[in-house]
């Protein structure tokens, strides 16, 4: 009987002792604005020789695949494969050396909190992104925090960038009447005009239509796929009052937000 | 014994003869002095000295500023940047704006925002960045030099005019950069003011920038007004732009007579200022 309370003792101390050695922190994240969702979240701990985004500098076409579609690995969309951010860091949730990453999947609804844990395996800094539907092409990130090592909790607040990939038409994908100038392509996510994520699951109202472009314009029925970069702070969406023209298919009191459009929580356990 | 003496005798008369052979003819009278000799060329110049060493810079802290413009559409004009002392302030919010703001403010010039600073005793160093710093853009770097007993106590002030609008500048006010050690780097997200000085009216006749200029207005002419018909006279956060955007639908929120667009928008952080001491 003795042993036994002796043994399970020497067991609770180890795991004790092991959870101690452990680098995982948890990572809650609060969606600030009040009606544009997250896509699923890319989190990604690294050295110095991994930089996500940058202000002023052009997108990766990693980050255009996440900033235009929502999109990170080859398990979302296989077309990404070679062009997305697995491509960019290696394997998901293994120890790539330069880095490690995972995505914390599923949609983060306007004003709502989800936490998670994350191995950050002994790197020095941590970048997050996602991007914010509905629009062309806007991203929440974090840009290379340093990550705390003492026990505790530290609180970040997150702004909106423009990836600077897609010009900011503010069109309904949904939308037939409208094609890609010189392709005919119909509208949608990465390398495609368009509004990409209107029909979320967690959207507060539906997308117009009839909008007549806002950052790019409709002209005879086709609207052009350019560029409005380097990435840059948002300007945020404009959006207007009439559901069925104006210029924009969003919502001007419903789609806008204002910096700081995220909160991360970061807490480092006790040892 | 008489061979020595022989020998001897025939040793005198042989340098007897020896002696009688020069000094038998007359020594000629001296010739007349030779045309002058040609100048001489010149001597090439001496090597240069070796360098001398550098001297110990045992009582400066020197410090780089660079600015990063992160809107779409809003060049910055040229900025201030000073370095000072805790307890000068070049602006406050809820307080009517110096004729230095204002100018900077209104026509993008920064030189009375740099004089004002540095009538105060808490004046260290400054730099007038003199260019335009373009929407998305990094700028260079620019050096300030202060006595190193002052890096305990810094404050960094920043102002730069966004020209496509009547009175917005971003920057830092009094930021606290005190203590850094050579090599650290701090790094600022900044807000916008409105200065408060004039209305925002967004018309061509009262904006410096390009959007104004297309519009046919713009220029200095565009810029300083020394009226002051804003809503209150007080430096507070901007707002932001208003713009035409809008201005036809049925919401009718947009500015009619503004020559702005969607566009020329901009959101906080305005722009990004990273200081660095690099000795």
């Amino acid at each position: 009987m003795k042993f036994t309370k002796l043994a399970s003792a020497t067991l609770l101390s180890l795991a004790a002792a092991s959870f101690s050695h452990a680098v995982t922190v948890d990572v809650e994240i609060t969606n600030l604005t009040q009606a544009q969702s997250f896509t699923p979240r890319l989190v990604i701990a690294h050295d110095d020789t991994v930089d996500a985004f940058e202000v002023g500098q052009p997108a990766s076409t990693a980050l255009a695949w996440l900033a235009e579609a929502g999109v990170i690995d080859d398990e979302q969309n296989a077309d990404s494969s070679g062009a997305n951010f697995e491509a960019l860091l290696g394997p998901v949730d293994t120890d790539n050396g330069s880095n490690t990453w995972h995505r914390f999947g599923g949609l983060l609804a306007p004003s709502a909190t989800l936490s998670y844990p994350f191995d950050t395996m002994d790197k020095p800094y941590l970048s997050l992104l996602a991007m914010l539907i509905p629009t062309n092409d806007a991203f929440v990130g974090m840009d290379s925090i340093e990550i705390p090592t003492e026990p505790g909790t530290y609180t970040y607040y997150l702004n909106a960038y423009d990836a600077g990939t897609e010009l900011n038409d503010e069109l309904n994908s949904a939308r037939t009447d409208v094609v890609e100038a010189g392709t005919g392509n119909a509208l949608g996510g990465y390398g495609l005009p368009g509004v990409a994520g209107g029909g979320a699951p967690t959207r507060i109202v539906d997308l117009g239509t009839g909008g007549t472009g806002v950052g790019a314009q409709v002209v005879n029925g086709e609207v052009e796929d350019g560029e409005d970069g380097p990435v840059h702070i948002h300007r945020n969406a404009l959006g207007d009052t009439d559901n069925a023209g104006g210029a924009s298919d969003l919502d001007s009191t419903v789609h806008r937000w204002l910096n700081p459009v995220a909160r991360v929580v970061i807490t480092v356990p006790a040892s | 014994m008489k061979n020595p003496i022989v020998k001897l005798s025939t040793l005198l008369i042989l340098s007897a003869l020896v002696s009688a052979c020069g000094d038998d003819g007359d020594t000629g009278p001296q010739g007349p002095a030779g045309p002058q000799g040609e100048t001489g060329v010149d001597g090439t110049d001496g090597q240069d000295g070796a360098d001398g060493q550098d001297g110990v810079n045992g009582n400066s802290a020197v410090y780089t500023v660079q600015i990063t413009n992160l809107t779409y559409a809003q060049p910055f004009a040229p900025a201030a940047i000073v370095l000072h002392e805790s307890g000068y302030h070049a602006f406050a919010e809820g307080e009517a704006a110096s004729m230095g703001i204002e100018v900077m403010a209104e026509g993008g010039n920064p030189a009375m925002v740099i004089e004002e600073a540095m009538d105060s005793t808490d004046f260290l160093d400054a730099q007038n960045s003199g260019g335009i710093l373009g929407p998305k853009t990094s700028s260079d770097m620019f050096t300030l030099v202060v006595p190193e007993l002052d890096a305990d106590d810094l404050r960094l002030t920043v102002t730069t005019m966004l020209v496509n609008t009547n009175d917005a500048f971003t920057g830092l006010n009094a930021a606290d950069v005190s203590n850094m050690s050579v090599g650290d780097s701090k790094t600022f997200m900044t807000v916008t003011w409105d200065a408060g000085t004039e209305a925002n009216t967004e018309t061509a006749a009262t904006m410096p920038g390009p959007a104004a200029g297309a519009a046919g207005g713009g220029g200095e002419a565009a810029g300083y007004d020394p009226v002051r018909d804003d809503l209150a006279d007080v430096v507070r956060l901007h707002t932001g732009v208003t713009t035409n955007a809008n201005a036809t639908d049925p919401s009718r929120e947009g500015l009619t007579t503004s020559v702005l667009t969607e566009g020329h928008r901009f959101d906080f952080p305005t722009s990004r200022v990273v200081i660095t001491r690099t000795r």
